[in-house]
């Protein structure tokens, strides 16, 4: 079955629209988000409740939705691995400053999970099939796979899909301690939203070919046997590959694991990266399918993401390759329509 | 009254987040629900919160929400008369 993104919308450290536009490039161990003006989707007394996480979910997903020109999705499927971390905080600090007592409701509305998915439909006025994974550096290809499963269940659909994480200064100051961002690891946050249909429109940007997920494999073999027989399930040969959009973070143990099994594998098949321009967050693969099929439909991969070869003219297929921390490794297949 | 009724504006725009609004632009007299300064039900229990962290004083009977909190003036008139009570 073919699934075609009809319609993307991202915020992230670049700039919003289509991928390539103006590359960002930051310094540090955190990458700002470029905020658009929310308030061109957001009304200014709803605003003031959301936090971060929300606001980029929401303008992402009116992006996607604007460009694919369709207003009201058949279903509202997203995944996040912190969820609304910044209110989460203030719902615990209060809780703890002020013993349990005088606790305020908007923090605590605001800090679950799928409140993100939630103020979507909201302001959408949808009452369609509405769902949030939460499963770490899996939680978007989750959300991608149940998108394909509607998909394939009832191609008639229109289907909403996206991610979003952010990063607050407690998150920030708790990971850093935890060695995430040692080397030259900058942390990242954002949100992607696709429209995803079975049927090819005016608007598609690339076709979603395939997503899979390996948990914990035993070593980079297992790896590259697991990512050549994903390649051959769907008809792919790795040196059929117009680019390999990789993860890496600027950490020497992470990037030498994608080295490893790219010179098993992929033999003169150049090589990116997209976490130079996005950070590193557990749902950046969703900024990585916004890069890839920009760059599918554009014809046009940025030389600053070339980590080994030329950044090939006219890609027709681009396999993103992600690992975080070794244990959750995704495939994403997307080639040009 | 009037020094009451400026330090409340200041507290209802940091406890609801009101962006992009002055203590100025809220009129003493202007109704804070609907079609006054536009707050709903989620913000009447901030403004209940507001009065038990910043005034000691809380709403006993939940049917005279709407009276209190009507406009600053309403809520500033029940703060005095609270605490004239309590003292």
């Amino acid at each position: 079955m073919r699934i075609f993104i009809q319609g993307a919308g991202c915020v992230s450290a670049q700039d919003s629209g289509v991928f390539p536009g103006e590359i960002r490039r930051y310094e540090g161990d955190r990458l700002p988000v470029a905020d658009p003006d929310y308030k061109q989707w957001i009304d200014i007394k709803q605003i003031r409740r959301m936090g971060r996480a929300i606001k980029m979910g929401v303008a992402a997903s009116h992006m996607s939705l604007e460009a694919a020109g369709f207003p009201n999705p058949d279903a509202i499927i997203m995944g996040t691995a912190y969820g609304c971390l910044a209110d989460t905080g203030v719902f615990l600090q209060k809780m703890v400053s002020q013993h349990e007592d005088m606790l305020t409701p908007t923090a605590f509305i605001q800090s679950t999970h799928n409140t993100v998915a939630g103020q979507i439909a909201l302001l959408l006025g949808c009452h369609a099939y509405n769902n949030t994974f939460v499963h770490g550096a899996f939680s978007f290809e989750n959300a991608l796979q149940d998108s394909l499963l509607l998909l394939a269940e009832d191609p008639s659909r229109q289907i909403l899909t996206g991610a979003t994480d952010e990063i607050t200064e407690y998150s920030h100051t708790i990971l850093r301690r935890f060695g995430l961002y040692r080397q030259a690891v900058s942390a990242g946050e954002g949100a992607a939203f696709f429209v995803l249909s079975a049927e090819k429109g005016a608007t598609s940007l690339a076709q979603l070919t395939a997503v899979e997920m390996l948990y914990r494999p035993a070593s980079e073999k297992e790896t590259a046997d697991q990512l050549a027989a994903f390649l051959l399930r769907n008809g792919v040969q790795p040196g059929g590959l117009s680019l390999v959009l990789t993860g890496r973070n600027g950490d020497e143990g992470n990037d030498a694991y994608y080295a490893t099994v790219e010179r098993s594998l992929f033999g003169d098949t150049p090589i990116a990266a997209f976490k130079p321009f996005c950070g590193e967050y557990p749902t950046a693969t969703a900024f990585a399918v916004w890069m890839a099929a920009g760059c599918l439909n554009r014809g046009v991969v940025p030389q600053e993401a070339m980590v080994k070869g030329a950044a090939p003219a006219q890609p027709e297929r681009i396999l993103i390759w992600n690992h975080h921390h070794g244990k959750h490794h995704s495939f994403i297949l997307l080639e040009k329509c | 009254m009037e020094k009451l009724m400026q330090d409340l504006k200041e507290q209802i725009i940091q406890q609801l987040n009101l962006q992009e609004v002055k203590p100025e632009d809220i009129g003493d007299d202007q109704p804070l629900f609907k079609e006054g300064l536009g707050l709903d039900s989620i913000d009447a229990l901030e403004l209940i919160v507001l009065l038990q962290q910043h005034h000691n004083i809380r709403v006993a009977k939940p049917e005279d929400g709407p009276n209190i909190f009507y406009s600053v003036r309403t809520m500033a008139e029940y703060i005095t008369a609270e605490k004239a009570k309590q003292a």
